[in-house]
C-alpha cells in the first residue's frame, strides 16, 4: 500500500494505481475525456491534470497516467488546474463545437467564451477509437496519421481496411460522435444552454434537473427541443 | 590491405608510436625542426634536391618527432641552399652552401645526435619563431 | 606510416562541403601530383573547423596557417607559393573586419583564441574516417583505463564528481542518471545516443558526429561498462547524411579493431551499437518519443514516470544521453573529474558548444567554458554585428528557449542563470538578432516551427501552438487587437503548464520572453499598425515623396493593381487600399521618389 496526500487528506492506494484510480476510489471528481475504463491511459486531453509537488517544484501532470508514489502531494482543483482545464475545454470546443460532450463540459466548468476561430471539425484526437480498436477489438485497423495540427485518424494509406470488422466500437466510444449539441443557441460556437438559470428543463419539467456541477447531463435540451 | 587484428591494450600505445608523426606535424610538437629555405634563389641553387635528401633520411631512419618545414628566402642569397636546425629551447643554427650529402651529415650528426656540425654552419642564433 | 613533411587539412564539415571543399581537396591533390610532391605532402579531409562563416577552410601544418574562403582557382598559386617556395599566401588568409593585416595562424585569430576545445578537441585535426588518427591523439586511452582500472561504480563516481550535466538541453546530472540506470532492475540494459538535433540553427551534434565519431563510441562503451549494458543505439536524424556515413565507417573500423563486439581489448567486456535513422520529426528528440521511434512505434512522447532509466526501451532500463554528453565522457575519464570541474561555474561545470548564427560576423561553432558572458561570445568571439547594426537580442536554446535582450548581455552562460532569465541553455543554439529583426516575426517563426513539429497528442500543445501562431500571425498582419495579447498570454501559460512533454512545456518560451522584453514591439504592431524593425510586409507603406516626384508615370505603369493615381507632370498618389506592397513602383522610379515607409506611420502628401 502506498500512502500519499490528496487534497490535504492522507490516502492510501495499491501499487500500480494511477492518481485517477485513487481519486475515483475516494470519490473525488476529476473530469476526463480521453480516458476510458478498460483502455490504457493516453494522457492526451489534459483535462484530468492535477497539481503535484509543492512550492516552485509544483507542476501539472495528467492523473490518468501518473502512478501513485509514496509521499506524493496531490491537489486536484488548484487555480492552475482550473485555469488549465478551462483553457483545454475552450480549445477543444473551438475545434469541434458540434459535440455535445464538449459543450456539456463547457457548461460544467463555466467556460463562457470561446475566443478562437471555430474550425467545425469532427475529431478531437482523443485516441479512444484507436485504442479500443487495438486493445479490445485486437484489429488495429485505424491509427494516427501525420503530426501536430495535421494529425488525423484513419486507416493505413487511407485505403479500406482488411482487418476492420465493422464492429462499430470506434463510433461507440467517440465523444465527438455522440449526441450532437442542439441546444437553444446552436448557431454560436458555445451553447451554454443549461448554464443559465433559465434552462430548457424548467419548461418541460417545472423542475431544475441538475445541480450546478451536473449542468448539461440531463439532455432535456436535446430530447425535448421539438 | 592487411587483415586488421583485434587490439589489445598495449596495441593502442603501439599505434600511437606508429602515428607519432601526426602529433608532431599537426600540433607542432616535434623535438626539433629543420627548415629548408626555398624561395626562388634557393630553388635555383638546388634547395629541392636538399629537401628530397633530407626527407629521404627522415624516412630511412623512421624519425617521427622532427618537423620538416619550408620557408621563403632567408636573405643570404649567395649562400643558398640553406637550412636552419632548431631544437626546442635552444638557439637555431643556420647551415649554408648545402648539398644533398651535407644535409645527410647534418641530419645524422646534429638532428639525430645533437652534435652541431661547425664546418657547415654559418651562425648560431637568430630570431626564432619556434 | 608514410612520412610526409606537410599535412594539408581540408575542412569537410557539411558547411564547407556545401561551399565546395571536396572540389578544393581534389584540386589540391591534382596540383600536388602535378609537381610530384605527393610523397611529401599529405592531403586529408577533416570534420568541421567551426569557423563556418569563412569556408572553405584549409589548415597547413606544421606551419599552423589558416586559409579561408578558398576557390579552386586559388589552389595552384597556393601550392606554388606556400608549399614549394615556403611563402604563405597573405591574400588567402583571414583579415578581421575593419582591419588590414591578415592573421596567419589559427591560434591567433580572435574567433579561435578564446575557445576551450574539449569535446571538439579533434575538430579539423584528424581524418574522421581513419581510426588510427583518432588513436594517435590519445583515442581509446580512456576506454583502456575504464575497462582495466575502474569498476562501474568508480566510473559513475568520476562522472558525478565531474559535475557533468546532460548537454541535450535539460541539463540533468549525468552521474545521477547513470546511477539510476545501474540501480534499476531489469535486463538487458540499453544505451542510446540522441543525435536527433532538431533545433533550427543548431549544428553542434552534427559537427561532433562528422568530425569525431569515435569520441561518441568511446564514451558509449565506457557508459556501457558503468551501466552494465551490452547493446547501444545511435539515433541520428536522416537529414545528416554525412554524419551517418562517417558513423557507419567509424563503427566498422572499431569493430575491426575489436573495440566493439565481444571481448573488447581482451578484457572480456562485450558491447555493440546499431545506428537508427530518424524520420524527420523534431519531437523524436524527446527521449520517450525517441524510444518509441526506435521500437518502431509512432514518435509520440509519454508521461514520465516511469523514467527511461527505470523503464525505457522495450520496458528495460535505458540510459539516453546527447551526442555532446557522450563525447565529453572520455575526456573526463582520461583527465579526471577534478580537471573538468575546475572549468565552468559552481553549478555548470566544463565547457559547452554553441552554434553562433544569425546577424553575426563570425558565424560558426564555438566551445567555451561555462560562465563566459554573452557579451564575450557575441562581441569577442563572434566579432560583433555586421553592417554597423546594433545588437538587439539573442535567442538561446532554439524554439524551446527564449530571447535575451541587450540589457542582459553580461549574463554568465550557465543553466541556472539562463532559466532565471526565461530562456534555456537548450542544445546550445544561439541566434543573434539586430535592430532590423522584428521580435514578433521571430515569435511567429518559432511558433510556426513548433505547431508543425508538435506530435499532436496533447490538446494544450497541439491546439495551443496552433492558436498562438494564429494570433501572432494576425498581429504581424496588422489585424491584432489589445485583447489578443491577453489571450495570447493565457494560452501561452496554459501550454507551458499543462503539456505532456518538453516540446509543449517550452513552446511558449519564445512568446513569453518576447512579450516580457519586447512588449513595445507587439504594441506598435497592434496600436500603431507599424513594425519598428521594418520586417512585417503587411505593415509597410509605400508612399510618394512629393518633393522628388516628377510626375513621369513610371510607377503608375509598373503597378500591377492600378493603385497609383496621377496625371503627367503632377505628383502621384498611392492608394493604400489597393496597394499590395510588391515594391514594383519603387523599382520603376528613377528619381528615388518612392519610399517604403517602415518606421513612421505618417503618410506624406
Amino acid at each position: 500500500m502506498i500512502t500519499f496526500r490528496m487534497n490535504g487528506l492522507e490516502v492510501s492506494a495499491e501499487e500500480g494505481w494511477t492518481i485517477l484510480d485513487a481519486a475515483k476510489f475516494y470519490g473525488l471528481e476529476i473530469p476526463t475525456l480521453c480516458y476510458y475504463e478498460g483502455l490504457t491511459p493516453y494522457g492526451g486531453c489534459r483535462l484530468c491534470v492535477v497539481e503535484i509537488g509543492e512550492g516552485t517544484r509544483a507542476k501539472l501532470v495528467s492523473s490518468c497516467t501518473y502512478p501513485v508514489e509514496e509521499g506524493l502531494v496531490v491537489r486536484t482543483d488548484t487555480k492552475r488546474v482550473i485555469a488549465a482545464r478551462k483553457m483545454m475545454i475552450e480549445l477543444m470546443v473551438s475545434v469541434a463545437p458540434g459535440s455535445k460532450v464538449l459543450q456539456d463540459l463547457a457548461s460544467q466548468f463555466g467556460v463562457t467564451q470561446v475566443r478562437f476561430e471555430p474550425r467545425h471539425e469532427e475529431c478531437i484526437l482523443c485516441g479512444r477509437c484507436v485504442r479500443i480498436c487495438a486493445e479490445q477489438m485486437d484489429a488495429r485497423a485505424i491509427g494516427f496519421q501525420q503530426r501536430g495540427y495535421k494529425t488525423k485518424i484513419s486507416t493505413p494509406f487511407d485505403i479500406r481496411s482488411e482487418t476492420c470488422r465493422l464492429c462499430g466500437a470506434c463510433m461507440y466510444v467517440c465523444p465527438a460522435c455522440q449526441l450532437r449539441c442542439q441546444g437553444p443557441q446552436a448557431e454560436t460556437t458555445l451553447c451554454n444552454g443549461c448554464l443559465t438559470m433559465d434552462p430548457t428543463c424548467l419548461d418541460y419539467y417545472d423542475d431544475l434537473q441538475c445541480w450546478m456541477y451536473d449542468a448539461g447531463r440531463c439532455g432535456t435540451c436535446v430530447r425535448e427541443k421539438t | 590491405m592487411a587483415e586488421k587484428k583485434k587490439l589489445r591494450i598495449q596495441d593502442l600505445a603501439k599505434i600511437r608510436e606508429k602515428t607519432k608523426a601526426l602529433t608532431t606535424i599537426r600540433e607542432s610538437e616535434g623535438r626539433a625542426k629543420v627548415t629548408v629555405h626555398m624561395g626562388t634563389c634557393g630553388i635555383a641553387a638546388g634547395a629541392r634536391e636538399v629537401m628530397e635528401a633530407l626527407l629521404d633520411e627522415v624516412r630511412k631512419n623512421k624519425v617521427q618527432d622532427v618537423i620538416v618545414a619550408t620557408s621563403g628566402c632567408a636573405g643570404l642569397c649567395n649562400r643558398e641552399p640553406m637550412a636552419t636546425v632548431e631544437f626546442k629551447g635552444q638557439p637555431p643554427v643556420k647551415y649554408v652552401d648545402l648539398t644533398p650529402q651535407k644535409i645527410k651529415k647534418i641530419f645524422a650528426e646534429h638532428v639525430l645526435c645533437g652534435r652541431l656540425v661547425p664546418e657547415y654552419a654559418l651562425a648560431v642564433g637568430s630570431e626564432t619563431v619556434y | 606510416m608514410k612520412q610526409y613533411r606537410a599535412h594539408l587539412l581540408v575542412c569537410a564539415g557539411t558547411g564547407c562541403v556545401s561551399c565546395g571543399s571536396f572540389k578544393i581537396k581534389e584540386a589540391l591533390e591534382k596540383e600536388i601530383r602535378k609537381r610530384k610532391l605527393q610523397d611529401e605532402i599529405l592531403v586529408i579531409a577533416t570534420g568541421c573547423n567551426g569557423f563556418c562563416e569563412r569556408g572553405p577552410i584549409l589548415m597547413v601544418h606544421p606551419d599552423g596557417v589558416f586559409y579561408q574562403q578558398l576557390k579552386v582557382s586559388d589552389i595552384p598559386f597556393l601550392v606554388e607559393e606556400h608549399l614549394v617556395k615556403g611563402r604563405p599566401v597573405k591574400k588567402l588568409m583571414y583579415i578581421p573586419p575593419a582591419e588590414k593585416e591578415p592573421i596567419p595562424r589559427m591560434k591567433d585569430i580572435e574567433f579561435f583564441k578564446h575557445q576551450r576545445l574539449i569535446v571538439l578537441r579533434n575538430r579539423g585535426r584528424i581524418d574522421p574516417e581513419r581510426i588510427d588518427e583518432y588513436i594517435a591523439f590519445d583515442g581509446y586511452e580512456a576506454l583502456a583505463k575504464a575497462l582495466t582500472e575502474m569498476t562501474p561504480e568508480a566510473i559513475i563516481a568520476e562522472i558525478t564528481a565531474a559535475g557533468l550535466r546532460g548537454r541535450g538541453g535539460a541539463g540533468f546530472p549525468t552521474g545521477k542518471k547513470w546511477a539510476a540506470g545501474r540501480a534499476a532492475k531489469g535486463s538487458p540494459k540499453y544505451l542510446i545516443c540522441n543525435g536527433d538535433e532538431g533545433d533550427p540553427g543548431a549544428f553542434m551534434d552534427r559537427s561532433v558526429l562528422e568530425a569525431d565519431p569515435h569520441a561518441i563510441l568511446e564514451g558509449m562503451i565506457i557508459g556501457a561498462k558503468a551501466l552494465g549494458a551490452e547493446k547501444g543505439f545511435i539515433y541520428i536524424r536522416n537529414e545528416y547524411p554525412l554524419a551517418l556515413h562517417r558513423m557507419d565507417i567509424a563503427i566498422k573500423q572499431a569493430r575491426e579493431y575489436g573495440l566493439l563486439g565481444d571481448d573488447i581489448l581482451g578484457t572480456g567486456f562485450a558491447f555493440d551499437v546499431e545506428v537508427v535513422r530518424g524520420a524527420g520529426a523534431f519531437v523524436s528528440g524527446e527521449e520517450t518519443a525517441l524510444i518509441a521511434s526506435v521500437e518502431g512505434r509512432i514518435g509520440m512522447p509519454r508521461q514520465r514516470p516511469p523514467y527511461p532509466a527505470n523503464k525505457g526501451l522495450w520496458g528495460k532500463p535505458t540510459v539516453i544521453n546527447n551526442v555532446e554528453t557522450w563525447a565529453t565522457v572520455p575526456n573526463i575519464i582520461l583527465r579526471g573529474a577534478k580537471w573538468f570541474s575546475a572549468l565552468g561555474t559552481k553549478t555548470s561545470k566544463g565547457t559547452k558548444i554553441f552554434s553562433l548564427v544569425g546577424k553575426i560576423n563570425n558565424t560558426g561553432l564555438v566551445e567555451v567554458p561555462m560562465g563566459i558572458s554573452l557579451r564575450d561570445i557575441v562581441f569577442g568571439i563572434g566579432g560583433g554585428i555586421p553592417g554597423g547594426h546594433e545588437f538587439k537580442a539573442v535567442q538561446i536554446g532554439g524554439p524551446s528557449g527564449g530571447c535575451i535582450p541587450a540589457k542582459l548581455l553580461d549574463l554568465p552562460i550557465d543553466y541556472e542563470s539562463l532559466t532565471e532569465a526565461g530562456a534555456m541553455m537548450g542544445s546550445g543554439g544561439m541566434i543573434v538578432m539586430d535592430d532590423k529583426t522584428c521580435m514578433v516575426d521571430i515569435a511567429k517563426y518559432f511558433l510556426n516551427f513548433l505547431r508543425d513539429e508538435s506530435c499532436g497528442k496533447c490538446v494544450s500543445c497541439r491546439e495551443g501552438t496552433q492558436r498562438m501562431w494564429e494570433i501572432v500571425k494576425k498581429i504581424t498582419e496588422g489585424k491584432g487587437t489589445e485583447k489578443d495579447l491577453d489571450v495570447l498570454e493565457e494560452v501561452a501559460r496554459t501550454c507551458k503548464d499543462a503539456s505532456l512533454c518538453g516540446l509543449g512545456q517550452t513552446a511558449a518560451n519564445p512568446v513569453l520572453t518576447t512579450l516580457q522584453y519586447f512588449r513595445h514591439e507587439y504594441e506598435a504592431h497592434i496600436l500603431d499598425k507599424r513594425c519598428p524593425a521594418g520586417v512585417c510586409q503587411a505593415l509597410i507603406r509605400y508612399v510618394v515623396v512629393a518633393e522628388k516626384c516628377t510626375g513621369c508615370q513610371s510607377c503608375k505603369n509598373a503597378c500591377p493593381t492600378q493603385a497609383i493615381k496621377g496625371t503627367l507632370k503632377d505628383v502621384h498618389l498611392i492608394d493604400q487600399t489597393k496597394c499590395i506592397k510588391c515594391g514594383a513602383c519603387q523599382e520603376a522610379c528613377r528619381f528615388e521618389a518612392i519610399e517604403a515607409q517602415r518606421e513612421e506611420a505618417i503618410q506624406i502628401i
